[in-house]
């Protein structure tokens, strides 16, 4: 089991990535856009983090950025879930230090043996 | 309906300039009102931040009309759930293909109107379509709006009004710049094209599942 933060603005998305973890035995909390979320991360130490890219104050990609310049989120596993699928935006995610990337509409079962790879 | 704008941008035979990604949208310039209109077909969707239309003709499918009314943004879609919406119970509904499907068309178009400076919290939504078109046949059109429904009601947004259900299909015209939405129920029809349409791109849901990509770096 493994302490999971999830980060998107849709609601919606939220509850079904938080359902589908939380299903698979995992502790989830969520926030709701990448400053709540660098927030959380702060008061808190998850082994992973799954967010979206297009998100209001602080996006995905800037977030990645912020939480690798922390020591606790250094070598963590971070995955974009997103509906972002050019190589440009993915180019810009892998620089900013994301782990993996996943285009939405997400299945479950890929999103779990994702994060069960990437948790090793 | 606003009066109609006679600048020389329209007399030249120009559509203003789409947003970055849909360059590939049929456009034509509607007569009666002088201004161009963006033609989406089912699993399309449109968003514009100029004085244009966007259309659409509905039968069991939705369409949900966006805006943001300070920015003057806004954007249209058109789509239906995969079968499986027929799943019952909390979990298995709330993960089924169909709410996935159905929350990723309405996202989808929700970030592009974001994206181009819309904000969450001024967005307005009205939604249409529906309707049951085929006698005997599931009731797909409640459905799908049972799903938009919530989906609105879980995501906090705005629902402004809706036209929905019903036995006729819809021709749909929406104005993202004012929010008007003119809808024609077709009482009669000359053609099954929007049968045909619709139940193409059903069996392109069913068939193959739209499920993105994974890439680990």
């Amino acid at each position: 089991m493994a302490s999971i933060l999830t980060v998107d603005d849709s609601a919606s998305m939220r509850q079904m990535i938080a359902m589908t973890l939380k299903g698979a035995g995992h502790d989830v909390q969520e926030a709701c856009d990448g400053a709540e979320a660098l927030k959380i991360a702060k008061a808190n130490k998850f082994n992973l983090v799954v967010t979206d890219i297009n998100m209001p104050n602080m996006d995905g990609i800037e977030l990645t950025k912020e939480l690798r310049s922390l020591p606790d989120y250094k070598f963590i596993p971070i995955l974009t879930l997103t509906t972002e699928s050019s190589a440009d935006k993915k180019t810009e995610g892998k620089a900013a230090g994301a782990t993996g990337w996943i285009v939405k509409p997400f299945n479950p079962e890929q999103l779990l043996a994702t994060v069960t790879k990437v948790l090793g | 309906m606003p009066q109609a704008n006679t600048s020389s941008i329209f007399s030249k035979g120009n559509p203003p300039k789409a947003l970055k990604g849909f360059g590939h949208i049929n456009r034509y310039l509607d007569r009666t009102r002088n201004k161009y209109s963006a033609k989406i077909l089912p699993g399309e969707y449109y968003v514009t931040m100029e004085d244009e239309y966007i259309a659409t003709v509905l039968g069991s499918c939705v369409s949900a009309c966006i805006r943001d009314k300070v920015v003057g943004i806004g954007g249209m879609n058109h789509f239906m759930l995969p079968k499986s919406a027929e799943e019952k119970g909390g979990k298995a509904a709330m993960l089924s293909e169909a709410a996935r499907y159905g929350s990723y068309a309405m996202e989808h178009m929700i970030n592009d109107i974001l994206k181009n400076g819309g904000k969450r919290e001024n967005l307005e939504v009205k939604i249409t379509g529906g309707g049951r078109i085929i006698a005997n046949m599931t009731n797909i059109g409640q459905q799908n709006i049972a799903f938009v429904r919530e989906y609105i009601k879980t995501e906090g947004l705005l629902l402004l009004g809706e036209d929905v259900g019903d036995i006729y299909p819809r021709k749909v015209l929406y104005h993202p710049k004012t929010g008007k939405v003119n809808i024609k129920k077709l009482r009669s029809m000359h053609n099954d094209t929007v049968q045909a349409r619709e139940k193409e791109y059903l069996a392109t849901l069913d068939q193959k599942p739209v499920i993105g990509d994974v890439e680990l770096f």
